[in-house]
């Protein structure tokens, strides 16, 4: 673990140092408040921190109350270190926002054990941190896939559709459905189903570009967002999800089963400042279109109704992107 | 009649308690030592000039580091008389300072020559 030790008196220094050495910390050294601040608001700084009271430039009150105000980054344990050991000193340390108070000239083993409990408070707020972020995948992720759930991903649409409109680009919406899932299911078993949408998420990933967005949209159905979009892009990653899907077996539980999936493509610019649930509507309607045509196929939904299978309008007016 | 405080040498820091603060660290003992034998001169320097620019505030800050520094050795006496000129300062005392800082020196010279000879016996 790192500290800071921020003390103008060099003994002083120089017998902190060593002591946090020897007990296996880390040790930063600096000679006045100032670079203790600087160092300590660093969203990468030492998060414990010894702190002389009286130091040239700014005080250890003033690094305490200058790194509380800092919140963005993680909490840091701060421990001022005072020959003052009247009461009202006290307080005013620990109301600028340090932790502890220590009276020089300390002793080692108080010292070791005051930096213990700072240790066991940090780890408790990492723990926190952690809890709070597994919570928060949990409330955006789909559990078995890993993808976005339903509700993050029509979160994430909404941005994306105004961006491009914005921009006069396009965003295409891919609404996929796994052909005759309730067979595999029924034939293989749900364990096996499970197998078959975890590889299909991973496929799905692994064919679109990193900002892009893949999320389960239901049983197993995925929505898939391409950010940012030229038509002939989106036509060709179309088809490209729908043979990474295809070319070759899922291995499951139950021994390899083959999958295909069926799209309805839709491509923002041609329709306007649409909803998204309109939008979505449509291609839900391709993805229909592409079922009733023989499935493992990509529809493209248009604004005259007809759902025609994929190739390239002449004429696009988007931007053409790389 | 000799007086015995005069003619023994007084022990001016508690090198037990020295030790244990560095936790039988000889290595480190030696470097607090070099350090001493290095700014302690500088302190009691810079404690003259302030005392003589009768400057409260500035005596009670250089008083405060030199404290510090004296109470790590466990120069106990010293660190006590530095905190005595520290509490004048900060009290705005106009006189006085020269008596206490004439006691300060002669128990920092002893120091200087106690932690020569202690240096000799760690550095051996």
């Amino acid at each position: 673990m790192r500290i800071l030790i921020a003390d103008d008196e060099s003994m002083s220094r120089r017998l902190l140092q060593k002591t946090l050495e020897r007990a296996g910390y880390d040790v930063v050294a600096v000679e006045n408040g100032r670079q203790a601040a600087d160092l300590l608001c660093k969203m990468d700084g030492p998060r414990l921190a010894l702190l002389d009271w009286v130091m040239p430039e700014l005080d250890g009150l003033g690094v305490c109350r200058k790194v509380r105000k800092n919140k963005e980054r993680s909490y840091v344990y701060m421990v001022l270190l005072t020959s003052k050991e009247a009461k009202e000193d006290v307080v005013e340390g620990l109301e600028s926002g340090a932790d502890d108070y220590l009276t020089k000239p300390f002793d080692p083993e108080e010292l070791k054990a005051r930096l213990r409990t700072g240790l066991r408070i940090l780890n408790l707020e990492d723990r926190l941190v952690e809890a709070r972020e597994e919570m928060r995948f949990q409330a955006t992720h789909d559990g078995l896939t890993s993808l976005w759930n339903r509700g993050m991903i029509m979160e994430l649409i909404t941005p994306e559709l105004a961006r491009s409109h914005r921009e006069r680009t396009s965003t295409a919406i891919l609404l996929c459905d796994l052909d005759h899932f309730k067979k595999i299911n029924d034939t293989y078993g749900h364990l096996a189903g499970d197998d078959v949408l975890r590889e299909t998420a991973k496929r799905l990933l692994s064919s679109v570009r990193s900002y892009d967005f893949v999320g389960r949209y239901g049983g197993e159905e995925f929505l898939v967002i391409l950010n940012n979009c030229n038509p002939s892009y989106g036509f060709a990653r179309a088809e490209e999800l729908r043979r990474a899907i295809s070319q070759r077996p899922v291995q499951t539980s139950s021994g390899p089963v083959s999958i295909t999936l069926s799209l309805g493509l839709l491509l923002s610019h041609e329709w306007g400042r649409q909803p998204v649930e309109e939008l979505l509507r449509e291609a839900d309607a391709a993805l229909y279109a592409a079922k009733a045509a023989g499935r493992n196929c990509v529809r493209i939904a248009h604004p005259g109704g007809a759902h025609q299978d994929q190739s390239l309008p002449a004429g696009v007016p988007v931007r053409q992107n790389p | 009649m000799k007086d015995p405080q005069k003619d023994s040498p007084r022990v001016t820091f508690d090198l037990g308690e020295l030790m244990a603060r560095v936790e039988n660290d000889r290595e480190l003992l030696r470097d607090l030592l070099m350090i001493s034998k290095e700014e302690l001169p500088k302190h009691l320097q810079a404690l003259r000039e302030a005392v003589m620019s009768g400057d409260g505030s500035n005596v009670a800050s250089v008083a405060h580091t030199f404290k510090g520094m004296l109470a790590n050795l466990s120069a106990n006496h010293a660190a006590e008389v530095a905190a005595q000129l520290e509490r004048m300062g900060r009290n705005r005392q106009n006189s006085g300072f020269e008596e206490v800082l004439v006691t300060l020196e002669r128990d920092v010279l002893t120091l200087l020559r106690e932690l020569n000879a202690c240096m000799a016996g760690v550095s051996s």
